[in-house]
């Protein structure tokens, strides 16, 4: 555990910075609680067309599928590719390789950092939306709640092994910020923030049940709400361990040959 | 045994080629041309605990390459290399704990926040001890007067504050090798000096073995006690300063100052032989090989011809020989030839 020590400083450090642009931080947070509340409104007025549930939610319960989906997109929000992208292409990696640290972990460690502060934001936003709009569906089963905390666990994890395996992409390209839109594009689909996967068309949802997005919001969603069965919610979250064991070692792969291009045949 | 071992190092990049405008983009997109650069090209090199090497070369010569590898950031394509018992990219870790990197155009230190929690952070990194990092952070705080700073975020201060306190970032661990990257590119005179005297002193003290790439002369001899120029890949010279000035730089001029124009330049040229005179109204001035002449001999063959008033004796220069290197007017790898071009001798003069 010695030898952790120093990306736990590397994490402290990070978290540190959020509040050196804490001003950035509350634009940021204001921004998506309009997002959320547009949301809300949004499926108010399906729900209100359609009495009752829908998809198999009730009301109650979409309203923290919804809180759930917001929290969940509201951590690990300061790593992104293109911040990655140029430290690779303006040759700020070197830094880190002149340097007695694992390049993977310490970008971990950078953005585990403020994982907590943003947390606890989003907790207090999300509490007082879900107030404001009348309440939301609890866990039924403290069960399904330590479930849940060890799916939005493991939804973290995904979320970094997925940006780090695409900020790669920048050893081939300069288009960082077209790469990260594109990947955030499909996360919003595939993940079930915008809609939950249940909605969507058979060939669809077969298509988001091979690719890890759903490991971002749905499975952790419905592990809160408790609305898959035992061996399924056992089965879903094993399924995101193994995307995020796979896409940590499948990034570390990457980084290896991609930079062994780089330093054996130039940039 | 050599802290740093290096027998046919050479690193080949590979150059994406592309023609010039759409077309050529379009082309290279479907046919991709690459042309290989030889940055480093079999450099042997040796390096003992405690030197202090000044690696020199004009832009784009495979210094930065060099270091690279030696640092472990680069894999080279052929040659071996040994940094203190260990092939640094495959021990990259390894090495970087023994090692201190300062890049003079790149910080270390974490932009955001207090420069010294970009120390702290150090600390963790290499597992520093906490006393052996008490003292160190106290002596170095003093050396380079860093107290002043110590609590502003590194993207607030000064270029010479920042540099300062990249120096004791890279110093905390006590490294055994330092490689410093131009440690002094654009800083003021004072902050220059206060660098070159702490780096000196830490080469003497702590036997801190050096290797110091720069455009700047002063940090040489300030700090240097051995030079390697490196030009095209290739090491043209490796050796210490006198011995350049000794092998190269050769020539002496001697300037006089006349009371009248000299009646003839015959007698004087007759005396010096092998000696280059410039006349020019009321000043004279004659080159000469300082191994051939001692510059009373040649004031003793000049002094009973004219009258003289005064006169000052130039030194030959690091700077000039080292630029005309550089400029390909001299070339270490053969002896330089006795003749002088136009353009040393209008240097020299100046």
């Amino acid at each position: 555990m010695r030898g952790l020590n120093k990306y736990f400083s590397i994490a402290k450090a990070s978290l540190e910075v959020i509040f050196v642009y804490r001003a950035g931080f509350a634009f940021n947070m204001i921004g998506t609680v309009f997002y959320v509340v547009a949301m809300f409104y949004l499926w108010q007025t399906i729900f209100l067309g359609k009495p009752g549930a829908l998809g198999g939610f009730t009301w109650p319960e979409m309203k923290a599928y919804l809180i759930v989906a917001f929290i969940l997109n509201s951590t690990m929000t300061w790593f992104d590719e293109w911040t990655m992208g140029s430290d690779i292409r303006e040759g700020r990696v070197a830094t880190d390789l002149a340097r007695p640290i694992d390049f993977q972990l310490k970008r971990f460690a950078e953005a585990i950092g403020p994982v907590p502060f943003e947390l606890v934001s989003a907790l207090g936003i999300g509490a007082v939306v879900a107030v404001v709009f009348g309440g939301i569906a609890l866990p039924a089963d403290p069960v399904h709640l330590a479930l849940f905390i060890v799916s939005a666990a493991l939804a973290t994890l995904l979320k970094f092994a997925i940006i780090y395996c695409v900020s790669m992409v920048a050893f081939w390209t300069t288009g960082m910020e077209g790469v990260q839109n594109a990947r955030m594009a499909v996360q919003n689909i595939f993940s079930g923030a915008l809609i939950p996967l249940v909605f969507f068309p058979e060939w669809l949802r077969g298509f988001a049940s091979v690719l890890p997005f759903q490991g971002m919001i749905s499975t952790p969603a419905l592990t809160y709400l408790g609305a898959m069965d035992g061996p399924t919610t056992a089965f879903m979250i094993g399924t995101q361990a193994v995307w995020v064991v796979g896409l940590m070692l499948f990034g570390r792969l990457l980084w290896r040959s991609a930079i062994k291009a780089v330093t054996i045949n130039g940039g | 045994m050599p802290l740093i071992e290096a027998h046919g190092l050479t690193k080949q990049f590979r150059q994406a080629v592309k023609e010039p405008g759409l077309v050529g983009s379009l082309k290279h997109f479907f046919t991709r041309q690459y042309k290989d650069k030889l940055a480093v090209d079999h450099i042997d090199l040796s390096v003992e605990a405690g030197e202090s090497v000044a690696y020199l070369g004009p832009n784009g010569a495979g210094k930065s390459t060099t270091i690279k590898m030696l640092t472990g950031i680069l894999v080279p394509t052929s040659g071996s290399l040994i940094v203190d018992g260990l092939v640094p990219h495959e021990k990259r870790q390894q090495n970087a704990r023994k090692m201190g990197v300062v890049f003079g155009q790149r910080t270390q230190l974490w932009w955001d926040i207090p420069v010294i929690e970009s120390f702290n952070l150090a600390r963790d990194m290499y597992e520093i001890p906490a006393a052996r990092y008490k003292a160190n952070l106290a002596e170095f705080t003093e050396l380079l007067g860093l107290a002043e700073f110590m609590n502003i975020p590194a993207g607030k201060v000064s270029l010479g504050q920042r540099m300062r306190a990249d120096l004791c970032m890279a110093l905390l661990h006590e490294p055994k090798l330092l490689y410093l990257d131009e440690p002094t590119i654009g800083l003021d005179i004072a902050v220059k000096d206060s660098i070159r005297k702490f780096i000196h002193r830490l080469v003497e003290e702590r036997g801190t073995t050096v290797m110091l790439t720069t455009h700047d002369l002063g940090d040489i001899e300030d700090i240097c006690n051995r030079i390697v120029i490196i030009d095209s890949g290739k090491i043209i010279h490796d050796g210490g300063l006198a011995d350049l000035k000794d092998n190269y730089a050769r020539d002496r001029v001697i300037h006089f100052q006349l009371a009248r124009p000299p009646a003839s330049m015959e007698p004087i040229c007759a005396g010096l032989p092998a000696c280059d005179l410039h006349a020019d109204g009321l000043s004279l001035s004659v080159r000469f090989d300082r191994f051939e002449f001692a510059a009373g001999e040649i004031a003793a063959a000049v002094m009973p011809h004219v009258e003289v008033i005064d006169f000052r004796i130039d030194e030959p220069e690091v700077e000039d020989l080292i630029r005309r290197v550089y400029l390909g007017q001299l070339s270490l790898a053969a002896p330089e030839p006795t003749a002088d071009t136009p353009e040393s001798a209008v240097a020299a003069e100046a």
